[in-house]
């Protein structure tokens, strides 16, 4: 039996809707099935008032052992880092996070807010929000770049906005049944086995890639969304497209540009007018190249593919 | 109308989205079937263009098989060898 507290600090609830979701294990099958002892959730919680500070003093006190420290959204800690624009349970939150950080086994970070700060991070940032571990790609965060868990290792970040149900209780789980040495982070401390793929990896656009056909509108069922919508799949790193969402589907397959959310910098530009869904382009070739690739070689590339791309590729070969 | 030699404006060449969507937004402006005005506004050429030797047939918009401008802007007939300022790849 594991036991895990999930708290939520500056957050739209994204990932918690997300998590409840879950099909692959499934939220029930944490407690059914892999043996975790959901101690308390923004949603599925029972304590209340001095019942759940109780439970919580009783965590870090060691009286209640934690095994598993979930955090949702970014660590407020406004105003002039007094943390009290986020209070939880008659306290600043910030100051439950650091606490019960260090007396827990794991801590895993959900989602793009506890990762790197997401949304509530952008500039000018009034909530003075960070991430548990980053900052976007500032290593550091709020607990410091040399945090580590009791269990030695540092957070484990799960991000996207949301971060996929699948993804989540499948870490939840390795890690619950002991399986924690498995699980090989990347630079920026995501699992490797959901994040070293490209959302582009299995975008059934990427014929269109190939042969440098662009979509132009959304839900356009021709054309990649890379070369003129903004998509960022051949960036970003995530299995949106060999995960997919609801099963059935991703962002690109529904005609929806990719927009890097599990990446440190999300949401990009700050979401200046004109940048959101707009390639970004430097005299005609695109300001972000797909990853390990150069501007001559890309150029080179397009030369090539223009010149192979064969007729079908130009006609809507989809039929209704 | 190019090989009457049709004068087009073919600067400045937009150098990021914001000035390529101004282009844009003069094209749009257009009659849909001001072939001349089209031309003249993207700048068109019928030959490569700049350092690179830019040509429609590397450009993102250009449709090999039929050599057609597929920018929903400008929609017109275009050969590989020609250019114009909203080149993109």
């Amino acid at each position: 039996m594991a036991n895990l507290l999930w708290l939520q600090g500056g957050a739209c609830s994204g990932n918690t809707m997300s998590f409840l979701n879950a099909e692959e294990p499934s939220a029930c099958d944490l407690v059914t099935d892999f043996g975790i002892n959901v101690l308390w959730h923004p949603s599925l919680g029972m304590e209340l008032g001095d019942n759940l500070q109780q439970m919580l003093r009783d965590c870090i006190s060691g009286k209640i052992k934690l095994d598993i420290f979930v955090f949702e959204g970014s660590v407020v800690q406004a105003p002039d880092g007094s943390g009290e624009w986020n209070r939880f349970a008659g306290r600043a939150m910030k100051d439950w996070v650091q606490e019960l950080s260090d007396v827990s086994d794991f801590v895993v970070a959900i989602g793009d807010c506890a990762t790197w700060g997401g949304i509530p991070a952008t500039a000018p940032n009034p909530s003075e929000s960070v991430g548990l571990q980053f900052l976007k790609r500032d290593h550091g965060g709020f607990l410091g770049r040399d945090f580590k868990s009791k269990a030695g290792l540092p957070v484990i970040n799960i991000p996207g906005c949301p971060a996929h149900p699948d993804w989540v209780t499948q870490i939840l789980v390795g890690v619950a049944t002991g399986h924690a040495g498995d699980v090989t982070l990347d630079e920026f401390q995501r699992p490797k086995t959901f994040f070293q793929s490209f959302t582009q990896t299995g975008c059934t656009r990427n014929m269109h890639f190939a042969y440098k056909v662009s979509a132009t509108e959304f839900g356009q069922r021709k054309g990649c969304l890379f070369y003129d919508l903004g998509c960022r799949g051949p960036m970003t790193h995530s299995p949106c497209n060999r995960i997919l969402w609801n099963r059935q589907s991703s962002k690109t397959r529904a005609g929806m540009p990719c927009m890097g959310c599990t990446e440190p910098e999300f949401p990009f530009f700050d979401l200046a007018p004109g940048t959101v869904f707009k390639t970004q382009t430097v005299m005609g070739v695109p300001k972000d190249l797909p990853e390990g690739v150069d501007k001559k070689g890309y150029i080179k590339l397009t030369g090539a593919a223009k010149t192979a791309a064969p007729q079908w590729a130009e006609e809507d070969m989809f039929v209704v | 109308m190019m090989e009457d030699g049709l004068e087009t404006q073919t600067e400045p060449f937009p150098e990021d989205h914001v000035q390529f969507e101004a282009v844009l937004k003069e094209l749009r402006d257009l009659p849909k079937d001001d072939l001349e005005g089209k031309l003249v506004v993207s700048g068109f050429v019928d030959h490569p263009y700049g350092e690179d030797d830019q040509r429609c047939l590397e450009c993102m918009y250009y449709l090999v098989h039929r050599k057609w401008c597929d920018l929903p802007e400008l929609a017109v007939p275009v050969e590989p060898e020609w250019w114009c300022r909203l080149w993109r790849i």
